[in-house]
């Protein structure tokens, strides 16, 4: 049982996903996901903008679990978010209010105040935030903030994390050290990660799988396996003939 | 010297000009004889007041009576107007429940109460507090209400998918993030208890800033009755930057 859920660690059975409208009918955002997750797996959703790729995401992790089919996550259906499934969301959402290492610490309950310490300087020094413990997220760059959010998602220990379009908003050079530095957390936690992403490029270099999505309603059009050796290369003809293969799934 | 600072000393400039120019017109009236000493006494009469009334202690002990009344009735109503503010905030059935019945209250001035308060409380100290937690509470209540209300949802969010403990929530997320809004309420809410003192004491009082003010205007003393409303004035000035300067020091994150 425990090897069957390893590799189904993740399923997602005919999921729709309806919004109500005023006035006119439901529109349809999702059509009928299916797909399957394995435990320590990379999975990148890539589609156009308003394709549904944050629904998809929050139907998922159990913040909207307001749909029809199932989701189930290690045997259990999820029908709520839980702490041991990590957000990072497309704003990085850091409480303005609190400092770095009061964000990064918000997730942690009913530890003592030592080990509570010892575990937001490990993460925020997982993330280079070290001499910024003490600031406001105001007095961050939107890459220092961003990375404060994935350190906050991480503290927990999830067992899996979700990411929305966490390099989004981020400059080219910033988001590619980001990009590594997500791949270098991943190897050494192991934790299984869903990320959305409307860089063709991301999801190259960080998927084990990438799942394309199609538009209105949502559906996937296709599941690109990518089996790439580590550390990948950008450059490399395989990295490209992927990249290539995504590419012609949107403008072919 | 930077730019702020020269910035700064300019607007002071300003200021200053600003005041001697209404005194010195005040002054220019006074010595032309243009004035009426009973309907707008001299600067200098004034001034000669102020030194006589805090010689004799009577404007310290007027201060001091005031003060404590709004004190005990602003303290009263920021805590009442806090908890209830958050309890009704939070909750959608209490908000619907009580809406209504606030937004009937809350347009009636505190000093239309003042009839009702002396029949209930009769003209003691009871009344006189009451009438002042009255003029504070619904300001501080429906900023409190304002400000949970208003919440990030996708903040909210982020806490629950947490599975934060309740009092941690409120604390942590819902407090801080209503902050701003609690202050203003604080402060609003001051200068309406303010109000509501005078106009107790100049109702049914034998002490306070509202009586000396009361008392002067019968035996046509108006420069006491000036000095009574600039001694208010200043006092409110000073509570207020007071509260300012709180909110400053709790509000470290903007
Ligand atoms: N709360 C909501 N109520 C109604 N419609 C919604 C809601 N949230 C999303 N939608 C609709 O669902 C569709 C998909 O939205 P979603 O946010 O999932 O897109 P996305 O793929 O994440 O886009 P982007 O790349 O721009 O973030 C959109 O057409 C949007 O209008
Ligand atoms: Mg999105």
């Amino acid at each position: 049982m425990t090897g069957e859920n390893e590799k189904n660690y993740i399923v997602v059975e005919r999921l729709h996903k309806y919004f109500s409208q005023r006035g006119s009918a439901d529109m349809h955002i999702l059509d009928d996901i299916n797909f399957t997750v394995k435990k320590g797996e990379v999975i990148c959703i890539v589609g156009s903008s308003g394709c549904g790729k944050s629904t998809l995401l929050r139907a998922i992790c159990g913040l909207d679990p307001d749909h029809e089919g199932t989701v189930r996550i290690d045997g259990t259906e999820i029908t709520g978010p839980d702490k041991h499934r990590g957000m990072v969301f497309q704003e990085h959402r850091l409480f303005p209010w609190l400092t770095v290492s009061q964000n990064v610490g918000y997730a942690l309950n009913g530890i003592s105040k030592e080990e509570k310490q010892e575990k937001v300087k490990q993460y925020i020094e997982l993330v280079g935030l070290n001499g910024f413990e003490r600031s406001y997220p105001r007095e961050l760059s939107g890459g220092m903030a961003q990375r404060a959010g994935i350190a906050r998602a991480l503290v927990n220990n999830p067992s899996v994390l979700f990411l929305d379009e966490p390099f989004g908003a981020l400059d080219a050079f910033t988001k590619i050290s980001m990009q590594k530095e997500l791949k270098r957390i991943q190897k050494r936690s192991h934790t299984t990660m869903l990320l959305v992403t409307h860089d063709i490029d991301e999801a190259v270099y960080l998927a084990d799988q990438i799942i394309v999505m199609s538009e209105r309603p949502g559906r996937i059009q296709n599941i690109v396996p990518v089996k790439l050796a580590e550390p990948r290369d950008r450059n490399s003809y395989e990295f490209v003939e992927i990249r290539k293969i995504i590419y012609n799934e949107f403008f072919n | 010297m930077n730019k702020a600072t020269a910035k700064n000393a300019g607007y002071a400039a300003e200021y200053i000009i600003l005041v001697a120019a209404i005194i010195g017109v005040w002054i220019v009236m006074g010595s032309t004889g243009n004035l009426n000493p009973v309907i707008m006494p001299a600067p200098s009469k004034v001034g000669n007041t102020i030194l006589s009334l805090i010689q004799s202690g009577e404007l310290w002990e007027s201060l001091g009576i005031s003060v404590a009344r709004v004190l005990q009735g602003y303290l009263l109503a920021s805590v009442l107007g806090i908890i209830l503010g958050i309890l009704i905030g939070l909750s959608n059935h209490l908000e619907r429940l009580t809406g209504l019945l606030i937004q009937l209250i809350k347009p009636i001035p505190p000093i239309a109460w003042i009839p009702l308060v002396i029949l209930w409380f009769g003209i003691g100290e009871g009344g006189k507090i009451f009438l002042i937690f009255l003029g504070g509470f619904f300001t501080i209540l429906i900023n409190v209400i304002d400000g949970i209300r208003q919440a990030d949802t996708k903040l909210i969010e982020v806490s629950t998918s947490m599975e934060t403990p309740f009092f941690k929530h409120i604390f942590m997320m819902v407090i801080p993030s209503a902050a701003p809004n609690i202050f203003t309420g604080l402060r609003t809410g001051l200068s309406s208890c303010w109000m509501c003192v005078v106009a107790a004491e100049l109702v049914s009082s034998t002490t306070g800033l509202g009586y000396l003010i009361m008392n002067a205007r019968q035996f046509g003393k108006t420069d006491v009755v000036i000095v009574g409303m600039l001694t208010i004035g200043i006092t409110g000035k000073i509570m207020d930057s007071l509260l300012k300067l709180a909110e400053k020091l709790v509000i470290r994150w903007n």
